[in-house]
């Protein structure tokens, strides 16, 4: 989608959500997730004689063998400094956030001493709840047996009658053959 | 988008400021123009004429209640192209021609869109600042 202001600015949206975004008059720089922000708030490669290679230039150039196979072999070198400088500015970027993060992890520990004795604790409440199992277990024994020799004369039942249903199937399936066999 | 009765913009130096339509030339019924295509409208708002004015542009000024024939420029509605691509405008406009499809006016004041270009209304590509 191209949008264009009648001072003949051109607007191009990637996708739809960005020319929602433009219809409620955000500001790309303001929102994280755009590239306007990223490079605004220094998270991206901004400055950099790489990316200036690849802007557009209204000058027209006569055709040439020789000049298409450079600007061929160019591009991909460009591609790959651009891709190097990248890696290493992010590499710079996220430099000393290990450290930072140790040092987090320290005063968290110093300001709750508590944290250091976490396994003990684990297993203190572990062992409480084993008990108390057993202990539940011991009482309810008794009328659990009970229960147990009822369900056992159900289960004999049960198989009886599914005996039973099983040789009528198979009555019925014999007829079904001879059926076929007629026809 | 534009009907019966739908406003727009006159963008070139006839006079006209805006500009009503009142038919939709060579569309079936119900239809609607979009960029490039010619219609009939009536001059609802046009700039006062003056004596300091002479010559052709003098003879193709329009009064309001004026009826002409136009051919749309930009519109609001997007406007789809052949390559995939979307365009649209932040206004309707048009620009007033005679029944031979030349512009009355001799200068256009902003954009118009490059469509005109294939529905053979070249002339008024050239007069625009620019086309998008």
């Amino acid at each position: 989608m191209m949008f264009v202001r009648n001072d003949a600015k051109e607007f191009r949206f990637c996708r739809s959500k960005c020319h929602k975004a433009f219809k409620q008059r955000r500001n790309p720089r303001k929102l994280r997730w755009t590239k306007a922000f990223r490079k605004a708030a220094g998270k991206e490669l901004a400055v950099d004689s790489t990316l200036t290679f690849s802007a557009r230039r209204n000058v027209p150039v006569r055709y040439n063998r020789d000049l298409v196979k450079t600007t061929l072999m160019a591009m991909a070198r460009v591609e790959e400094i651009r891709r190097k400088r990248e890696r290493a500015f992010y590499k710079n970027r996220m430099k000393g956030n290990k450290e930072k993060q140790f040092e987090l992890d320290k005063k968290l520990v110093e300001s709750n001493p508590e944290l250091l004795r976490m396994r003990e604790v684990e297993i203190a409440k572990q062992l409480a709840k084993a008990e108390a199992k057993a202990a539940r277990m011991e009482q309810d024994g008794d009328e659990e047996d009970e229960e147990m020799s009822d369900d056992e004369e159900m289960d004999i039942e049960s198989e009886s009658e599914s005996e039973a249903e099983q040789k009528k199937e198979k009555i019925l399936l014999k007829n079904k053959r001879r059926a076929k066999r007629v026809l | 988008m534009l009907y019966l009765k739908s406003l727009m913009k006159v963008i070139d130096n006839s006079g006209a400021i805006q500009a009503e339509c009142i038919k939709v030339l060579r569309k079936s019924p119900f239809n609607y123009a979009s960029v490039g295509d010619e219609i009939v409208c009536v001059i609802k708002k046009a700039k006062p004429i003056s004596s300091q004015i002479t010559g052709a542009s003098a003879s193709n000024r329009v009064k309001k209640g004026d009826v002409v024939h136009a051919v749309v420029v930009r519109t609001k509605q997007p406007v789809k192209r052949p390559d995939g691509t979307v365009i649209r405008f932040d206004d309707n406009a048009c620009v007033l021609v005679n029944k031979n499809k030349e512009p009355l006016g001799t200068r256009i004041s902003s954009v118009v869109s490059r469509e005109l270009l294939d529905k053979n209304h070249s002339k008024i590509i050239s007069m625009a600042p620019k086309a998008i």
